[in-house]
């Protein structure tokens, strides 16, 4: 942590920011990653400017900022997302195990294994719910029939979806519900087994009881996973979160547990973002 | 003033929508007209002797038979080694080099292809095949309709991969998926309507080519299978009887171009439905 | 029972699979190679094919109007001219009927009748060109011989100077006969590239202009037709590639004549045509079969001009 706090005030971009971030760690767990001096460039542009931040293990980091502010962008520098697309790049380092994620040498296929992501709209495969499930499992592993039956039953338990679709596993993925499909893809995830969870406003496709059920779920899944979720909904934020990041423009403002930041946010901005004035 | 000018105005409105719907009227009235033609010609010459006979001289009872089945293997057998091509070519245009120069030029050459005489095809393949390997052969045919089929689907498979929604290539990789995984599980699984409707397409462009097949398979009057000789084909074998003073063998001509416009738009419809009924 | 508590990630068993994508990006990328490939090699090929007559008659092979297979003489004028005739007079004839077509389709039809018009249209581009020649054969030569040219003839063909390109005996084959089953052939393609593009045009620039108080067919004519224009050009151009290498239903009905005549309705021959019929009463490796060749090759770079720069009017739109 304390080390992470120098390098934010060593570097230019945070520097001004720097002394207005006051992080207590009190309720905050070690970190799981650790992200120092990242900047990220679509082409000549530079979408996130200086970062430093600390996901917590096994605790719920909330991400807020206005649309544009880098941080969908945040998340898809922790699963190496953007490798899939030419001219987008990252510089700085993403500390998870000792590794750094944004190294040229890691090996993609295996660190998406282990940080998984959830994306805004359901991404259902065409395909039954079983194969869904599977699919992302016979990537990496190989089970028996009935091994393999367990880890789906155990994922779709985990994403509360089980009891829903137990009976018509063999039927078309597609056929469920927005809801359902989304808690689907969160069992599809975590079926892969990952570290991390990564949620790109995995709500905000849903109608309300959809988003209180996957609300639920995350705050369920926190005991096993370290979990990244971007969201517009700053309630979500903080129902959710134990820590919250607050970006704007590419730079991390501000970052505090939920409670703090949404009571007593130090920098302005974030004041003026929680109370509704912009974004 | 302003009325006469509102009446000329709508008066050359009404001109144009009658020019323009009589011009449906023609193009619909030349379709029927050739239709009419065929069922009328060809129903009269049709008889269980066109599939049971093999070709025969003028005079003495002759069917299609050898020709039917020269077709169906030659226009089967181009398919089924054009088609895994054109989808790598398509698969290549679509996932790997969206714009690079190579997939450029791949793009290029390939919709040239589409377009290009198919006589020039066959004299190609006349060149490449049948002059240094001593004749004409069932092979050089197959080779024809193969090049023939390749940029079909070449372009239904690039087309209908694009179709697909980026957020799903990044939720499959986000499992961990190598990306030929990707594409080949998910991405062709999604695809595969369309690339169905492009083969069946292809195969109906190529039942009906006649002027590739005259430099390569030659056509054959009698009963060859063997595909390292010259080999009947539908098309061919219409083409030199209708050209014949013979009553007998234009009658055979016509039950064969109804043959092969029954299958050539029978394939078309059934493509059509397929597709619509998957999207 | 699937327990609710982690069992710790098995890091071991992962495997790095870059060997997998490697080869199938590989895989991918030579099937683009092989393509261009192809095409590559059919120039090398058509042309090294014609060589021996480019060398025997020179640049002369492309106007020389001789086909004279007993003295040797081969020239590439007839055929040349025959095509570029045909496929004209096609397009000619054929870009009214689909412009017709595309608009009634696109503004004109009640939404039931959009989809069997449009698939009729469609289904007549399937239509073999074999198909097309047998029917232009034995049923549209004939009637043109019979009712058709003899009426042009005898009113159109009077005229001073235009008259001249209607005249002589109504055969009912010949360069006209051909260019109006081209026109037949070409229509659908053209059509349906209209329609595409028409369909393109924003509902709010057609919107704006009725909003005026424009008639439909002043909205095509102000808004939608200058909007696609260069794609609308672009799919002519695609017509006239199609029309420029069509063979088989040319062979049926051009009457197969190596000289140019005056007269539309005089007999003629296209590279195609020519190819196709004087092919097997060649011998292999006489300056006859490197002349068909060479024609070949010639014809071969016609559409390719033709089609580069259709696909070039109708992509750049499509950027756009």
């Amino acid at each position: 942590m304390s080390l992470s706090t120098e390098t934010q005030n060593a570097t230019g971009a945070a520097k001004s920011f720097g002394g207005m971030q006051a992080r207590s760690d009190a309720a905050l767990n070690s970190a799981r990653i650790a992200i120092s001096n990242l900047d990220f460039f679509y082409g000549d542009n530079r979408a996130l400017k200086g970062i430093n931040l600390d996901l917590p293990d096994r605790q719920v980091s909330g991400v807020i900022g206005p649309s544009g502010c880098g941080k969908s962008t945040l998340l898809r520098v922790l699963n190496r997302m953007y490798s899939l697309y030419p001219g987008q790049r990252a510089t700085g380092e993403v500390m998870m195990d000792g590794e750094n994620i944004i190294a040229d040498s890691m090996d993609l296929n295996a660190l998406r294994a282990r940080i998984g992501m959830v994306f805004q709209k359901p991404t259902p495969f065409p395909m039954t719910i079983y194969e869904n499930i599977a699919f992302g499992i016979r990537l990496h592993e190989k089970l028996s029939k009935s091994e393999m039956g367990e880890r789906i039953e155990w994922a779709l338990t985990r994403a509360a979806i089980w009891d829903e679709v137990k009976d018509r596993l063999d039927r078309s993925a597609l056929s469920l519900s927005g809801g359902q499909q989304q808690r689907l893809c969160i069992a599809r995830t975590i079926a892969v087994r990952p570290e991390v969870i990564l949620f790109d406003e995995p709500t905000s496709a849903l109608d309300p009881i959809s988003t209180l059920k996957i609300e639920e779920l995350i705050d369920e899944l926190k005991r096993d996973f370290t979990i990244a979720i971007v969201t517009h909904n700053m309630q979500q934020a903080a129902r959710c979160a134990d820590q919250v990041a607050f970006f704007y423009l590419g730079e991390l403002i501000e970052v505090a547990p939920a409670a703090q930041l949404f009571t007593a946010p130090k920098h302005p901005k974030t004041q003026e973002y929680i109370t509704g004035r912009f974004g | 003033m302003a009325a006469r000018l509102g009446q000329r105005r709508k008066w050359a409105d009404r001109i144009m929508r009658a020019l323009c719907i009589s011009a449906t009227v023609i193009g619909l009235v030349l379709l029927a007209s050739i239709l009419a033609t065929l069922f009328y010609r060809g129903f009269e010459a049709m008889s269980l002797r066109v599939f049971t006979h093999i070709t025969a001289p003028p005079g003495s009872e002759g069917g299609l038979l050898n020709a039917i089945v020269g077709s169906l293997i030659q226009s089967l057998l181009g398919t089924a080694i054009g088609t895994p091509i054109g989808m790598l070519v398509g698969t290549y245009l679509a996932e790997y080099a969206k714009n690079s120069w190579l997939g450029n030029a791949v793009r290029f050459v390939s919709d040239i292809l589409l377009s290009a005489p198919s006589i020039l095809i066959g004299l190609f393949v006349y060149q490449i095949l049948v002059l240094p390997f001593g004749g004409f052969s069932g092979w050089a045919g197959v080779a024809a309709l193969a090049i023939i089929v390749i940029p079909i689907v070449v372009r239904t498979t690039e087309d209908m991969l694009q179709l697909i929604p980026n957020t799903l290539r990044e939720a499959v990789v986000g499992l961990g998926a190598p990306k030929w995984k990707m594409i080949i599980l998910i991405c062709w699984r999604s695809a595969i309507a369309g690339i169905i409707t492009g083969v069946l397409l292809a195969v109906a462009r190529v039942a009906g080519e006649t002027a590739p097949l005259l430099f390569t398979s030659l056509g054959n009057n009698a009963w060859s299978t063997d595909l390292s000789k010259p080999i009947a084909s539908l098309p061919v074998a219409i083409y030199s009887f209708a050209g014949s003073p013979f009553e007998d063998w234009i009658a055979l001509a016509w039950a064969g171009a109804l043959l092969i416009t029954l299958g050539v738009l029978g394939l078309n419809i059934l493509a059509r439905t397929l597709l619509r009924s998957r999207i | 029972m699937a327990s609710a508590s982690l069992t710790a990630p098995k890091v071991a068993k992962r495997r790095a699979s870059s060997l997998g994508d490697r080869i199938f990006a590989m895989l991918c990328q030579a099937a683009g190679i092989l393509v261009l490939i192809l095409l590559g090699a059919l120039i090398v090929e058509l042309f090294i094919a014609g060589l021996p007559a480019f060398r025997a008659f020179g640049i002369a092979f492309v106007t020389s109007t001789d086909w004279d297979p007993v003295r040797e003489l081969f020239g590439a004028g007839v055929s040349i001219y025959g095509t570029i005739v045909t496929a004209i007079l096609a397009i000619i004839l054929a870009v009214p009927l689909a412009f017709g077509v595309a608009f009634f389709l696109t503004e004109l039809a009640p939404p039931w009748m959009r989809r069997p018009v449009g698939t009729a249209v469609e289904l007549l581009a399937a239509v073999p060109s074999i198909i097309y020649g047998m029917w232009g054969f034995f049923v549209i030569a004939p009637a043109f011989a019979q009712h058709v040219q003899p009426f042009i003839i005898d009113t159109v063909g009077e005229l001073p100077v235009i008259g001249a390109l209607f005249q002589g005996p109504p055969f009912g084959t010949g360069l006209f006969t051909a260019a109006f089953i081209l026109a037949i052939m070409v229509l659908p393609f053209i059509a349906a590239t209209m329609r595409d593009v028409f369909e393109q045009v924003p509902p709010v620039y057609k919107e704006s202009a009725y909003g005026l108080g424009a008639t439909t067919w002043e909205v095509m004519k102000g808004v939608v037709i200058p909007y696609t224009r260069v794609s609308v050009v672009g799919g002519i151009m695609l017509g006239l590639g199609r029309a420029l290498g069509e063979t088989m239903a040319v062979t049926f009905v051009i009457g197969n004549a190596n000289r140019i005549s005056t007269s539309l309705f005089g007999p003629g021959n296209t590279i195609a045509s020519l190819v196709a019929l004087e092919f097997g009463e060649s011998e292999i490796g006489s300056l006859k079969l490197a002349s068909l060749l060479a024609l070949g090759f010639i014809l071969f770079l016609l559409s390719f001009a033709v089609l580069a720069t259709s696909r070039y009017l109708l992509r750049s739109r499509l950027k756009a």
